[in-house]
């Protein structure tokens, strides 16, 4: 193809969504629609990896205190963990600790933590149990002590999450596939009314002598532009949406619960996602025209 | 140029719509299809453009072998002929001088051969000066004009008007007509599928005549009707 080809199919593209500015606005938005559930699930999977790879690096098992304790009471609980029959070693974490950890994980958000200091954080223990098959019998001997608030056992929370992850993949895989197929066929059929209504225009393209591809190109441009503006819209609308979320989780519960589950921050994984958004979006855009080109090429 | 030998078409529906078809047309000639509604004017000029195979027999136009081609072909025969059809079939929302450009850039052509090329076109269908009209503000002889335009834009060896004047009163007829004989004059090949007795008569051209899907007459120098001695009228 030359390039003075490409220059008239990508006008010639462009041109056709500006023709049919309604039928373009309603096919932006069901690709839209689809890349923003695509995406709800995208972040899902994400997260739940992401914590999963987090919880994996943690200790076995971690005895919290409640934050409130004195240094006296905190002794007692000391005490009682070291006489425990079933611990092969342990480490406290003091408050100073936790808070410095908390500090890491919002290296990018130091204003979160304006106006606290180590108080709020509980000290914990980190215990290695001498036989890992009696953990349940661990666990609820170390919850039974007083001024121990709660305990986590890692790998119960990482079977726990990786059971959710792969139902939330085979799920959203499916409907994923639902949903692409849907878009596939309504993009189609928009395009189909393009090509429609200028079936005439095409009739005589065919007549002078213009190659099927030559017909072909400016639909696909049209629809690939198509997919491209509607996930870049997926991509704000998500985006927007996803930050909203992971701020007002982390204010609501992170420094409450020593448990916290952490959302990944959209800087981290925004990439990743628009170019998924755009891939999908202009693939589907492309094939729909395709599909419905196909027939009013016979000529 | 053009040659069709023993050419057969049959629709899926069972009409046969021509039967052995044997017909040359060499370079340079000016021949007339006439014949009665029905009697496969359309179906020979969609045989040539392999807008239809035929069921049987040979077709070759401008050394394509058109019964035998694969339909990747077909855009590059097309683009070695010319052709004008009843209904004008011009891009409404191009002007004229785009829609003569527009053929040649479906041939990936220079810029700058479109710039030399499509005024000359436009001047010889005297049109130099509504090159940026749009067709919808033409007369149906001056849209024919355009479409004439296009169809030698490329400088095809060959020519083919399906009823060209058909939309068109009698006046506006004879300029296409007097056009379509001055792009003869100048080397192309031209085929003209027409009812129009009046220019046939005129023109006294070759005249080819179909009747119910077969070749009944073909004539040098021919006419419309064709009478014997007792008078009687044959096409």
């Amino acid at each position: 193809m030359k390039i003075r080809t490409a220059k008239y199919i990508i006008r010639e593209g462009i041109f056709n969504i500006y023709r049919n500015i309604f039928m373009t606005l309603a096919s932006v938005g069901i690709i839209t629609a689809t890349l923003i559930i695509m995406g709800i699930f995208l972040l899902l999977v994400l997260n739940l990896n992401e914590n999963t790879r987090i919880l994996k690096e943690q200790p076995e098992m971690e005895v919290f205190c409640s934050p409130e304790l004195t240094d006296m009471e905190i002794y007692e609980v000391r005490a009682k963990i070291s006489g425990y029959e079933l611990v092969e070693k342990f480490h406290m974490v003091t408050r100073e600790e936790a808070f410095q950890e908390l500090v890491e994980i919002f290296e990018n958000r130091q204003e979160m933590l304006e106006g606290y200091d180590e108080s709020i954080m509980p000290v914990s223990f980190i215990i290695e149990l001498k036989d890992p098959t009696r953990s349940d019998e661990a666990i609820s001997y170390f919850k039974s002590i007083n001024g121990v608030e709660s305990v986590r056992y890692s790998l119960d929370a990482i079977r726990f999450i990786s059971a959710v992850t792969n139902w939330v993949r085979v799920i959203s895989t499916i409907l994923i596939a639902i949903l692409l197929v849907v878009s596939l066929f309504i993009i189609s059929n928009t395009i189909k009314l393009t090509v429609f209504a200028r079936r005439k225009e095409i009739n005589i393209m065919k007549y002078i002598g213009a190659t099927d591809w030559f017909i072909r190109w400016p639909f696909i441009v049209e629809g690939a532009i198509i997919g491209f503006m509607g996930s870049i819209l997926a991509f704000i609308i998500t985006g927007y949406a996803y930050n909203v979320i992971v701020d007002r989780f982390n204010r609501d519960f992170v420094g409450i619960s020593s448990n916290f589950i952490r959302l990944v921050e959209l800087n981290r994984i925004g990439f990743d996602i628009i170019m998924a958004f755009c891939l999908v979006g202009v693939a589907v855009g492309a094939v729909g025209s395709l599909v419905s080109i196909r027939r009013y090429l016979r000529v | 140029m053009v040659e069709l030998k023993n050419v057969y078409k049959r629709y899926p529906n069972g009409t046969v719509a021509l039967r052995d078809i044997n017909l040359k047309i060499s370079k340079g000639e000016f021949v007339f299809v006439i014949g009665p509604s029905g009697s496969g004017k359309s179906t020979l000029i969609k045989l040539i453009l392999k807008e239809e195979d035929a069921t049987g027999g040979e077709i070759i136009v401008n050394g394509f072998p058109v019964s035998t081609m694969s339909r990747r072909q077909i855009p590059y025969l097309r683009r070695s002929l010319g052709v004008v059809f009843q209904d004008f079939r011009l891009l409404m929302n191009k002007t004229v001088y785009e829609n003569v450009a527009f053929a040649m850039q479906i041939t990936e052509a220079l810029p700058k051969d479109i710039r030399r090329q499509v005024p000359m076109a436009l001047a010889l269908v005297g049109l130099s000066k509504k090159a940026n009209a749009y067709p919808g503000q033409l007369s149906g002889g001056e849209q024919q004009r355009v479409a004439m335009a296009r169809a030698i834009v490329n400088n095809p060896s060959l020519l083919i008007a399906d009823e060209p004047t058909g939309n068109l009163d009698p006046e506006t007829s004879w300029e296409i007509m007097r056009l379509l004989n001055e792009i003869n004059q100048r080397g192309t090949t031209v085929l003209v599928a027409t009812h129009s007795k009046s220019i046939v008569d005129a023109m006294r051209k070759r005249v080819v005549v179909l009747e119910k899907g077969a070749i009944v007459r073909d004539q040098e120098k021919g006419s419309y009707e064709n009478e014997d001695k007792d008078g009687k009228v044959y096409y």
